[in-house]
């Protein structure tokens, strides 16, 4: 059947893009509109059914915290998964409490996604509320200051620059918070 | 006439007999040829800072413009925009006019298309380094560039629609489908990638994300990689093409399976499982249209391959072959759920990506331009022996980068998998590695450098030519 596309310029243009829209569609269109978890925000108020918490929209200094975290392209060494992998829920957690796995419902908000592809540092998925304003400071001006053998790049103009600190910190706190998974809520500021 | 020489010599018996012989002015090929040679160059520097900058953190550190976080996305759209893509349209600039009989159909557009692309690279090279990007991966161009990518993507696929609608020969060859299809299916693929995801949040938009970043390498690269390979292969070793029905199952079951694969980038993530298992199940399933494809070339050079020895182009063809063999085979095992568990999100990943867009579809480009250019510029190729270095610089470079970052990254991932261990002594112990991924770089680059002083060199050799 498919030999007319050799000689038949129209027959093999609606061919090639009929095959591509099965699949195209199926896999793109189709999936948000079974699984309503995609865009429906993380909230819990029972701790019956599992952990407690609430995802909350981004504020206004968030999102520009948000937007330095674009702008200098982090998510190109930092995920923000924690996936359904024994290891992750260790690294992600914290002073001896697993993390829980990250679920679609806890990046409604997001946008754009940062979800990420590659792991040259660590995960941050979880990363709120884990180290204070003082650690993010001396870390920024040199992260090598903090943990010896880092390669991750100085960020002196973001340490230096208050108004950007503070709003990169702010966004920082919020990662893996709509879930409250710390057993006494021992976040940092 | 269904293979690429039988078609030449359609056009010689033309010329014999005295039809009118048409004469290609191959003015669109030369300028996207040397303007996407000229990116491969300069992105080349910026790949070898970031390599540097994994060993030595502190490099140019200082300067905003310089980091890692910009450097990066400006080296991945630069090869793959400036450079590959860009000679990707040159080379079928050339090859469409001559597998239809026909000259181009406008060269003035293709000259537009040309200016225009340059345009966008220039432009993206700005905004990436000013640290304007949208921030989704493969697509971080800002929204007016991706307009304009998307008005140089018609010019471009209007004027070789137009060429191929007027062609002079009925059946069209195997290269003219993988060209077709690679600009049908790109117009989708960056929309959903650069449109789609304006109007979509977290998962829903990160799902549209990997359907793009997957299916610019499945959807645009491949095709038009194997259009080259379709093309190239039999017209530098004068053979003819093994099984014309190979190659069409090769061409169907990709436009049917590469697109369903997207969701394959965030296996353990947080994407819903059954549409995990739908995309684990499809990549696999891409080992048919890769192995069709690989067992037909491999079967057109069968009693030949010592034709290598002294055929630089068909010697970067058949090892871009076998690297195609081998990143695809790789791709289908990473997406089973326990291979993933290890390699995913690890330094393996590059090996894999670079030995796809270097190794394979990069070396068919490379192998084109060779070919081509004594034919655009009409005049032997400056040096052979420079060619032979160049490839050896890709081929001793590409495999040092491939394979140390496959062991690294491997024994990474069995790091990261065992949380005794601190993550940053998983970063520390990838220290050799990523230093013999910059040597590994370093000769790369030298081959960049033998390439493009070679294209130069002939390049100017046809104006001593003329004027002498």
């Amino acid at each position: 059947m498919l030999q007319k596309a050799d000689t038949n310029f129209g027959f093999a243009v609606g061919a090639s893009l009929l095959i591509f829209f099965i699949g195209g569609i199926l896999t793109t269109v189709v999936p948000p509109l079974i699984d309503k978890t995609w865009a429906k925000p993380f909230s819990n108020s029972d701790p019956a059914k599992g952990i407690t918490g609430e995802l909350k929209p981004y504020t206004e200094q968030e999102l520009k915290g948000r937007a330095i975290y674009i702008r200098e392209g982090c998510t190109y060494c930092h995920t923000q998964q924690t996936r359904t992998i024994l290891a992750d829920t260790k690294r992600s957690g914290w002073r001896g409490v697993d993390s829980p796995v990250s679920t679609p419902d806890e990046f409604v908000y997001d946008y754009p996604h940062l979800f990420g592809t590659k792991r040259t540092g660590p995960d941050l998925s979880r990363v709120g509320g884990k180290y204070d304003m003082q650690w993010h400071r001396t870390h920024f001006r040199n992260p090598r200051d903090l943990v010896p053998g880092s390669v991750m790049p100085p960020f002196p103009w973001i340490a230096a620059n208050e108004e950007e600190f503070q709003a990169m910190v702010a966004y920082l706190q919020t990662l893996g918070r709509a879930k409250n998974w710390r057993p006494d809520g021992d976040f940092e500021k | 006439m269904a293979d690429a020489n039988a078609q030449d010599r359609a056009t010689e018996i033309q010329r014999v007999t005295g039809a009118e012989p048409v004469v290609h002015e191959d003015l669109t090929v030369k300028w996207f040829l040397l303007s996407s040679v000229a990116y491969f160059f300069i992105v080349g520097i910026i790949a070898i800072i970031i390599a540097a900058k994994f060993v030595w953190p502190e490099l140019l550190s200082t300067v905003a413009m310089f980091t890692y976080g910009r450097m990066r996305p400006l080296h991945v759209n630069g090869m793959l925009f400036g450079w590959l893509l860009a000679c990707d349209m040159g080379l079928i600039f050339y090859l469409v006019p001559r597998l239809c009989g026909v000259k181009i159909w406008s060269e003035k557009l293709g000259l537009a298309t040309a200016a225009l692309w340059n345009v966008i690279v220039l432009g993206a090279v700005v905004s990436l380094l000013m640290g304007w990007t949208s921030g989704l991966e493969y697509a971080e161009l800002p929204l007016p560039l991706d307009v304009l990518v998307v008005v140089a993507w018609i010019m471009f696929g209007v004027n070789i629609f137009m060429t191929i609608a007027t062609r002079r020969y009925q059946q069209m060859y195997v290269s003219i489908w993988y060209i077709m299809g690679t600009i049908l299916w790109t117009a989708f693929v960056y929309l959903t990638g650069n449109f789609a995801t304006l109007f979509a949040t977290g998962v829903n938009q990160a799902n549209l994300n990997w359907m793009y970043v997957h299916n610019a390498v499945g959807l645009i690269f491949t095709p038009a990689g194997l259009a080259l390979a379709y093309y190239f292969i039999p017209r530098s070793s004068n053979l003819p093409l093994h099984s014309h029905k190979l190659s069409m199952i090769g061409f169907w079951s990709l436009a049917f399976v590469y697109v369903w694969t997207g969701a394959h980038h965030m296996l353990h993530g947080p994407i819903s499982q059954w549409l995990q298992t739908i995309a684990i199940a499809f990549s696999v399933m891409l080992i048919i249209p890769v192995w069709a494809v690989v067992f037909n070339l491999f079967s057109t050079i069968k009693g030949h391959w010592h034709e290598m020895g002294e055929n630089v182009p068909l010697k970067f063809l058949m090892s871009g072959v076998v690297f195609y063999l081998l990143t695809c085979f790789q791709g289908p095992m990473h997406s089973l759920r326990a291979v993933n568990a290890i390699v995913s999100k690890t330094d393996w990943i590059p090996g894999h990506a670079h030995m796809a867009v270097l190794g394979a579809f990069s070396f068919f480009a490379i192998a084109g331009t060779y070919y081509i250019l004594p034919r655009i510029f009409r005049t032997p190729l400056h040096s052979q022996p420079l060619a032979q270095w160049s490839y050896w610089f890709f081929m001793s470079g590409g495999l040092g980068f491939f394979v140390t970052l496959w062991l690294g990254g491997f024994w990474q991932g069995w790091q990261w998998n065992n949380p005794a261990i601190p993550f940053i002594d998983t970063v520390i112990a990838l220290g050799p590695v990523w230093l013999v991924r910059f040597f590994s770089g370093i000769l790369m680059f030298a081959g960049i450098v033998c390439f493009a002083y070679n294209v130069l060199a002939t390049a100017l050799g046809e104006k001593k030519a003329l004027e002498a």
